[in-house]
């Protein structure tokens, strides 16, 4: 075998020190991440050449920079670029700030006293996370559509508007309802999370408090919430790494040419200029483009959570 | 608590030593092949030596499938029968859309044992750039295994020869192979011609129309005439669809198809560029008053007719076929579109879509091409036996491949009387494309789901069958043309004095055929800078195309053409269009010769 | 919990009561809906006339379903994948996770960021597939599970839950002479529970809902799994598109061929949705509060 399982009492002949007994002990999990995350970044090299699929790269043409540039060649193409990007940064926004939603959610659910109620609500509100952004497009379609929405017909038999009204075509207030939805999709799954940080505070705090005469809300707000603080702080700076890769499904299904000005987020238009489907490398010129921020973000934002929290997260 | 711990920490070990191992053999560069299921379907190696061949699976790598899997029913019955093969089949558009699919096998170097390309583009180029594809004029495959294929599509094979293969090599064979006939190829409709109820335009009194604007007043009296659908909802001329559009608004491309013009011009892809089919003129789709503007202009109108579907920028095809189906429209642009509507009850009472022309017309039609399409049939380099791959390909370019390929064998759906083909009751029953079962001695399962599913053709099914004097394709068999029409195809025949819309188009002169060329070259291909500026300018196109139509007003509508055709030019919409013209007028010289 | 509520306590209870009914409907509502399309009367979903209760009941669409051809095989793969993934991420996350609180492993911060910074890494998929090829995990079960092991996400988590534990716990044992495994096995497993059985549920139906590595790696049809035969379904338009747009032989199209209706469609997304939403109640007892105190206490 191996001196995983080793019986203790021979522990004392390892040479080995614990410094690196603790490190071999990660190390198989180690190279699993060297070869299935790593390996795969020598394709970066095709951002460099004009590389075709089935041919070995050095016979393609050598470009250096190119891909990089050549989407704000141009004044168009910079005012689409900035479009694009205000887009990205206003969704990712409403996306940061309402990431404490979830954390609210746990809370508020734990003081849920009715057990059966309890685990109802917590398991169907998870039931919009299984169903994918084509089937919420469908769904949303048949709700909001002109002529069988039930949205319109309600409106409309209540006398709140003259006539039908084609709701997923309007550009209006686009990023709040994009972020509506995606709030509605992950809300319950988010807070799982959190619920799962909540049941490991200590209840011996909770009686503690009690005994000193604290109420409900003074219980909540001294001990759940930060007790939570910790797991929402990763998670917020996680996303603050993801601030320009807002996913491509959501938008795709619901973008349509009225509301594309403002809903065409950077991974949005690198899709839909069609670019990925047939130039590899422009494609891999974004993507490590894309994965560069993402890093340098996520060192940016633990830089500050030393600064500002007094730890670092990563 | 104390035998959860342990068999926790049972798991925990084996998990670790699990992982340990796996992670000591994907360090390893050449792991042995582990004991899990990765066999390649293509080399069973089963031992047992059997006086027939032994049973073979071909992967079979197919642009164009609308399935993914093991082929079943009938026509892997009929296979088995005659080749002792199976097909395995793997789709592109099933799995990952687009070229992902593609990209990834060219990466790994093994394209399949046959491969079937949607077009003679730079996939096709590619592949046979790489050393992905097998030359059948090696080791004498093709005289051996292709004697069909050098006997009734030999100009197809030269054409390969010639544009692909560098005047030596054959890599592949292209679709829908036709005899050297002049006019039009297809069977009884176009792909674009302008349907419409013909029952409420007979109510009507058939009021003349004479360009595609006439249609707009008609269509308004047939919407008064039919408020509602079937289910209560209410109609519209057009109902519309943004996910199929490609370089530009596809609903809006159509009216150019009806005037006879085309995005390509049967050799190069284009972009922007509309070409006539017969002659040599060109339109830029911007240009003032080429048919995707008059297309545009005449959306808005109706827009504000109110017989456009509000619901047209934001729904799906599925959901316009569903509007179809229920009888919300009263305008196709496609003859295939409609067929959701026409359902053979509605057309016995007399009711559903047949083609209304306008005077102006001139439908776009693919003439017959004896080299063959741009669907080419090749086969993988790596293929373990090519010489059976090539068996079944020989076979499917044979009248007898070519009927069972798409009607089963004789005696199933089809039968010879007198030396015609008649279908069955069987086949009355299937046919076109119902769940009707099959017999076991055929193979089993339904009719539908056994079809040939790589979904590539051989010959052209409108072509004579030279067995039995018939075209291939059922509908235009003597038998099947004798049946008695329905009640909506007897008004229509009537009206019109025709009995097809290919007739009709035909008689009245008011079609216009591309013919096929001859090129001894592939085309010349967008630089990668220029793709990337056309995917841009498209994206721009499709944008403020829908804008357009559903512009408030006069005003607005001017306001909104003006950007679209300033931010167009501004990404570089005119180098792609002068580039597309030069790549045509070498077709057009070409054409003069053909 | 026999405890004196205030005025302000109970009107709070009534108003998140009522919040959290009317999210959960609002959860609900979609999937019902998706469910009486598949039930009702096909032309009648198919028109949009079916909105608040199936009409004309049926259930042909499901025995339509169930008939399709390897769907079987493909949900085992699916069961298979989602069972051995799960359990293989979670130990694999939550060991290295605990293992990284451990100061005293050699250049710990450096590892544990070489595991995180990959979270954001994308290398595409054709380098990717040629990584995976070369391991030989083309058309093989263990392309499934052997990515999967180290999650950077899950990890980030039990290192956090760790480290939000009492230390005192583990000292102690540690003093006893009890060696990392056995420590982790028999003190640190039990305390973090929750967070195991949160990443357990992440992983299971990352596993189950994962389609694009069958796609790329998979071409013998023995390793689809149910997702995929999803994904395919809603990818058949794709093909109709293309072929438009190649401009040729449109005439011919038969559109009830290419096209599987709406209601099949709808009736394999709740076929393969199903499974998984089972598995979450399972879950779920796991994160009752206190349960992990009392169980250590005890």
């Amino acid at each position: 075998m191996n001196p995983v399982v080793e019986p203790k009492r021979k522990r004392v002949s390892f040479t080995i020190s614990t410094r690196y007994r603790l490190l071999l002990y990660a190390a198989p999990f180690l190279i699993l991440v060297l070869v299935f995350s790593y390996f795969p970044l020598y394709g970066w090299t095709y951002a460099f050449f004009n590389y075709r699929v089935g041919f070995p790269l050095f016979d393609t043409e050598f470009v250096g920079f190119k891909w990089f540039t050549s989407i704000i060649s141009n004044e168009f193409q910079v005012r689409e670029i900035v479009r694009v990007m205000k887009n990205t940064f206003g969704i990712s926004t409403l996306g940061l700030i309402t990431s404490i939603f979830p954390v609210i959610f746990a809370i508020l659910l734990v003081e849920i006293r009715t057990n059966w109620y309890k685990r109802v609500v917590q398991t169907l509100t998870t039931l919009p996370n299984f169903i994918s952004w084509v089937l919420v497009y469908a769904i949303a379609f048949m709700l909001f559509s002109v002529d069988s929405g039930i949205i319109n017909k309600l409106m409309i038999s209540l006398g709140l508007q003259s006539g039908p009204v084609n709701y997923l075509a309007s550009p209006d207030h686009i990023w709040i309802k994009m972020t509506l939805w995606s709030i509605w999709k992950t809300l319950g799954w988010s807070a799982i999370l959190y619920i799962a940080a909540i049941t490991s505070i200590d209840q011996e705090l909770y009686d503690a408090a009690k005994v000193d005469g604290a109420g409900r809300f003074r219980l909540m707000w001294h001990i759940t919430l930060p007790g939570v603080m910790s797991t929402f702080f990763v998670l917020l700076l996680l996303s603050i790494a993801n601030f320009i890769n807002n996913g491509l499904e959501q938008y795709f299904v619901f973008q349509n040419s009225l509301n594309k000005d403002s809903i065409e987020v950077l991974d949005l238009y690198v899709y839909n200029t069609g670019l990925v489907g047939y130039n590899f490398s422009f494609a891999t010129a974004v993507s490590m483009l894309k994965s560069l921020v993402s890093v340098f973000l996520l060192f940016v934002a633990n830089q500050l959570s030393k600064w500002v929290r007094g730890e670092s997260i990563i | 608590m104390k035998k959860v711990k342990k068999s926790l920490l049972a798991l925990l070990i084996f998990a670790l030593i699990g992982s340990m191992l796996a992670a000591c053999s994907s360090g390893n560069n050449d792991p042995k092949p582990s004991a899990s299921p990765n066999s390649t379907t293509s080399d069973p190696e089963t031992g047992t030596e059997e006086p027939a061949r032994e049973e073979i699976t071909i992967d079979v790598f197919s642009m164009l499938s609308n399935f993914s899997g093991e082929q079943t029913g009938w026509f892997a019955h009929a296979l088995k029968e005659k080749f002792n093969v199976k097909l395995n089949i793997i789709s592109s558009n099933l799995e990952g859309g687009g070229d992902i699919k593609f990209q990834s096998m060219m990466a790994g170097g093994d394209l399949g044992d046959l491969v079937v390309f949607g077009d003679t583009d730079s996939k096709y180029l590619d592949a046979i750039a790489a050393g992905m594809l097998l030359d059948w004029t090696k080791d004498g495959l093709l005289d051996n295994y292709g004697k069909n294929m050098l006997q009734n599509a030999p100009k197809a094979l030269e054409k390969n020869k010639a544009q692909f293969g560098g005047g030596t090599s054959i890599y592949g064979i292209g679709n829908d192979v036709g005899p050297e006939t002049e006019g039009p190829s297809e069977a009884k409709e176009l792909n674009y011609h302008p349907n419409l109820r013909w029952d409420l335009y007979e109510q009507l009194g058939r009021p003349e129309i004479n360009t595609m604007e006439d249609y707009l007043p008609v269509l308004k009296q047939m919407q008064e005439l039919q408020p509602e659908s079937d289910s209560g909802k209410p109609t519209y001329a057009f109902s519309m669809w943004a996910d199929w559009d490609g370089n530009l608004m596809m609903n809006t491309k159509a009216w150019a198809g009806m005037h006879g013009y085309e995005e390509g011009d049967g050799f190069n892809p284009g972009g922007f560029t509309l070409v006539s089919a017969d002659t040599e003129d060109v339109q830029g789709i911007l240009d003032e008053d080429s048919y995707y503007m008059r297309g545009l202009r005449l959306y808005f109108d109706a827009n504000q007719m109110g017989l456009v579907d509000p619901d047209s920028i934001t729904q799906n095809f599925d959901e316009a076929v569903n509007k179809m189906r229920d009888g919300q429209l009263l305008f196709s642009w496609f003859s295939w579109f409609d067929d959701a509507y026409n359902t053979p009850e509605r057309m016995a009472e007399g009711k559903g879509f047949h083609l209304v022309p306008f005077n102006e017309a001139r439908s776009f039609s693919n003439g017959f091409n004896p080299y063959g399409g741009g669907r080419v049939w090749a086969i993988g380099s790596k293929a373990e036996h090519p010489e059976r791959v090539m068996e079944v390909i020989d076979w499917l370019y044979s009248p007898e491949g070519n009927m069972v390929a798409n009607y089963g064998p004789e005696g199933m759906m089809w039968e010879l009387k007198d030396g015609k083909p008649v279908l069955t009751a069987l086949g009355e029953e299937a046919f076109p494309s119902n769940k009707t079962p099959i017999p076991a001695e055929f193979g089993g399962g339904v009719w539908d789901d056994g079809r040939n599913q790589i979904n590539n053709t051989t010959f052209k099914n409108t072509m004579i069958n030279p067995d039995n004097g018939d075209p291939y394709d059922y509908t235009l068999w003597t038998s099947t043309l004798a049946k008695a029409p329905t009640k909506l195809e007897e008004n229509w025949r009537a009206a019109m004095d025709a009995n097809t819309p290919v007739e009709w188009f035909t008689k009245n002169n008011k079609i216009a055929v591309q013919k096929a060329i001859y090129t001894g070259q592939p085309y010349v291909e967008m630089s990668d800078d220029m793709k990337q500026k056309q995917g841009q300018v498209a994206s721009v196109i499709k944008e403020y195309s829908w804008k357009l139509i559903y512009a408030n007003d006069e005003a607005h509508f001017n306001q909104l053409k003006e950007e679209m055709i300033s931010k167009a030019k501004g990404l570089g919409y005119d180098e792609i269009v002068e580039f597309n013209k030069e790549q045509h007028k070498v077709v057009f010289e070409l054409r003069k010769n053909s | 919990m026999k405890q004196h509520y205030s005025m302000g306590d109970r009107i709070f209870s009534i108003c998140n009561y009522t919040m959290f009914g009317i999210f959960t409907l609002l959860c609900v509502f979609p999937f019902y809906y998706l469910f009486i399309q598949t039930i009702s009367d096909n032309s009648l979903s198919a028109s949009g006339q079916v909105t608040w209760y199936p009409k004309g009941i049926h259930f042909s669409n499901y025995v339509e379903v169930l008939k399709v051809k390897g769907l079987s095989n493909a949900a085992l793969v699916s069961v298979a994948r989602t069972v051995i993934g799960t359990i293989g991420t979670v130990i694999g996350s939550a060991f290295l996770g605990y293992l990284f609180t451990k100061r005293k492993m050699a250049g710990r911060v450096f590892w544990y960021r070489f595991v995180i910074i990959t979270m954001y890494f994308n290398a595409g998929i054709i380098p990717w597939f040629i990584i995976m090829m070369n391991l030989n995990l083309t058309n093989n079960f263990w392309a499934y599970i052997l990515p999967a092991i180290v999650s950077p996400f899950n990890v980030i988590l039990v290192k956090t839950f760790v480290e939000s534990l009492p230390e005192a716990l583990e000292e102690s044992a540690e003093m006893d002479g009890a060696g990392t495994i056995v420590l982790f096995s028999r003190i640190v497993f039990p305390l973090i529970v929750p967070i195991v059985a949160t990443i357990a549920i992440f992983s299971a139906v990352s596993q189950w809902n994962s389609f694009m590595d069958t796609v790329f790696l998979m071409t013998n049809d023995k390793l689809y799994t149910l997702q995929f035969v999803l994904y395919k379904y809603l990818n058949e338009s794709n093909s109709l598109a293309a072929i438009i747009r190649s401009g040729q032989g449109m005439e011919n199209i038969d559109l009830s061929r290419v096209q599987t209706s709406t209601s099949i469609r709808t009736t394999v997304a709740m076929i393969v949705v199903t499974p998984i939403l089972l598995v979450y109640p399972f879950f779920q007892r796991y994160f009752v509060k206190g349960i992990m105190i009392g169980a250590v206490k005890g």
